[in-house]
């Protein structure tokens, strides 16, 4: 990418600097001036929170029972992003992985914009205001798109997919690409991503000489068991060989990983282009205010699908139609 | 030193309550036992104004003197300070329930309903120890966003915006593991949606289970885990890392400003 950083002054990295120098007529004393705005926001969130707390009960449901399991059970509001990426890909990705990278790369976010330009004031480089808003306006299509898409049945997303033909289940290969119906029921489009590993079907003529036994590669069935290399070998204090026996599910490696990473990672590359091609995205401050603001409005669009949006069985409907069933 | 030289005669009866008020002030306020812990005078000067933020140890986190710009409102919406409020009250109405609670499965459902109900102000304490940790996760993104906006995780600061980060996952952390203590239906099963989250890690996935929450399931060993780690653990170490972020604010010349 062609944005570079402008070259930090010639002081080692993180280097305290040395404070300019003062000037004394713009400065004011801490008490009173900063004191007082404290002391007045403590009181002031005191009492409301008082009030707030005199008016409004925290909840107490029944006694926990391990047998009776509420439908649909949450986690707390700030997790249910998480909860909610459960739903649309491996939950290796979606509990651990993701959030993990989340946060380092909060972390890391000042080692890589190193410039000294554009700090203390709000929005400080040129066009990042406008950068903020139009990418915390797509964050919020593209989440919204992307959950209705995985709940193809119920937003009719599944219409855009109808085209596909329904498989003939008797054939031996099945050839272009077809959609497996359940036995007797309609024939839908494409309804969750996992389809893709679920329903999806094709063949392809393929040589025996490159691993099938019928001339034909069909997916999925010729794929979901692919040996990893090595898995059958004996080393390393058995537990430490953390692959043995391992087969990869290649259908299943697409719905739930390959396809949900690539259309974040497509997503998030595309904005960004679109946004320097414009000329609005010029510093290297500006990708990451894009990225920044980008994860933080996922968060919240995912935190609100999840707790307004999903009712029995994570089922996406409307917040008014949400029922509990306290089991 | 107000009233050490002698006075011309009071001439009304104003003068004479002026002098009295005089009179007791320094009876109160210059003693030997008052001075012993305020060593300033009244901020009533500049000089003293300077001295009272720079020799008591809670106001000593502020600097004695800053930009003008940093005290507007608008610049910082307070958020950090008010997210370590929230901490502070909530480590108060924290300490206040843990008199009424044991985490044990027979009783801590017991204690909390029966805290709710005969314990006086136990339910606002509950309440407020609720709201107010909600309020902290909210402070402490909208913080998060005011120092990214702001770009004030720039050089020199970038290490304080990393302890920033951990700040951030111990406050997450610190909600999470309360949430399983009133040990209702609404606790067990936001927690056992955590717990499979947790359990979901690669490779890790049975050890991390075993070890935050005791077992494969949440049971007595999770409820004494998340007590143990909510009371005293995490917040330690959260006062550990604000203690570190605080003081680097300062280390780091202030806040920051534009070049």
């Amino acid at each position: 990418m062609a944005i570079e950083a402008p070259p930090a002054p010639g002081r080692a990295p993180g280097a305290a600097r040395p404070r300019p120098k003062r000037e004394r007529e713009e400065e004011v004393l801490v008490w009173p001036d900063l004191v007082f705005v404290e002391f007045i926001s403590a009181v002031l969130f005191t009492i409301t929170f008082v009030i707030l707390s005199v008016l409004i009960n925290a909840p107490l449901l029944n006694r926990a029972n391990t047998d009776v399991t509420p439908n649909p059970s949450k986690a707390p509001w700030y997790f249910l992003n998480l909860q909610e990426l459960l739903l649309h890909m491996d939950k290796a990705w979606a509990g651990v992985l993701l959030p993990t990278i989340a946060l380092g790369f909060f972390a890391a976010i000042p080692y890589l914009d190193r410039s000294r330009e554009a700090q203390g004031i709000w929005f400080g480089t040129k066009y990042s205001v406008r950068i903020t808003i139009i990418t915390a306006i797509y964050a919020i299509f593209i989440c919204g798109l992307l959950v209705a898409f995985d709940a193809g049945d119920r937003t009719k997303f599944e219409y855009a997919t109808r085209w596909i033909p329904s498989c003939d289940n008797s054939a031996q290969h099945v050839g272009v690409p077809c959609l497996r119906d359940e036995a007797g029921a309609k024939h839908l489009g494409i309804v969750t991503t996992k389809d893709f590993s679920k329903r999806l079907q094709f063949s392809i003529p393929w040589p025996d000489a490159l691993g099938t036994d019928d001339g034909h590669l069909d997916w999925p069935r010729d794929l979901d068991r692919i040996p990893v290399p090595f898995n059958n070998v004996d080393c390393c204090y058995g537990s430490l060989h953390l692959w043995k026996g391992m087969n990869l599910n290649i259908p299943d490696i697409m719905a739930n990983q390959v396809i949900p990473l690539s259309t974040i990672a497509f997503f998030t590359v595309l904005i960004i282009y679109v946004l320097f091609r414009l000329g609005w995205v010029r510093t290297r401050r500006d990708v990451f205010i894009t990225m920044f603001t980008g994860v933080l409005t996922a968060y919240l669009v995912l935190s609100l699908v999840g707790s307004f949006f999903r009712g029995q069985g994570q089922a996406l409907i409307w917040p008014w139609e949400i029922k509990v069933d306290p089991g | 030193m107000a009233l050490t030289e002698e006075p011309g005669k009071p001439r009304n009866f104003q003068e004479r309550i002026g002098i009295l008020q005089d009179r007791i002030y320094d009876k109160i306020f210059h003693n030997y036992i008052w001075q012993s812990i305020f060593r300033s005078g009244y901020p009533n000067t500049p000089r003293n104004q300077m001295l009272v933020v720079a020799t008591n140890v809670f106001l000593h986190l502020h600097p004695t003197r800053l930009h003008r710009t940093h005290v507007k409102i608008t610049h910082t919406y307070c958020l950090g300070g008010l997210t370590f409020f929230m901490f502070l009250v909530l480590t108060v109405t924290g300490v206040l329930l843990m008199f009424y609670y044991v985490p044990s499965v027979d009783r801590a459902y017991q204690d909390i309903a029966a805290l709710e109900t005969n314990v006086k102000f136990g339910l606002l304490m509950r309440n407020l120890h609720r709201w107010t940790a909600h309020a902290m996760v909210i402070l402490v993104f909208l913080h998060m966003m005011r120092v990214f906006y702001t770009g004030a995780y720039k050089p020199p600061r970038e290490f304080n915006w990393v302890v920033g980060v951990i700040l951030l996952v111990l406050t997450l952390v610190l909600s999470f593991t309360g949430y399983l203590l009133p040990w209702d239906q609404l606790a067990l099963w936001a927690v056992t949606v955590g717990h499979g989250i947790a359990g979901s890690a690669p490779y890790f996935g049975d050890e991390t289970q075993l070890i935050v929450f005791g077992g494969y399931e949440i049971g007595p060993n999770a409820l004494i885990r998340f007590y143990t780690l909510h009371v005293i653990a995490l917040p330690l170490l959260a006062a550990i890392f604000m203690a570190v972020h605080f003081w680097r604010i300062r280390r780091d010349g202030g806040m920051a400003r534009p070049l």
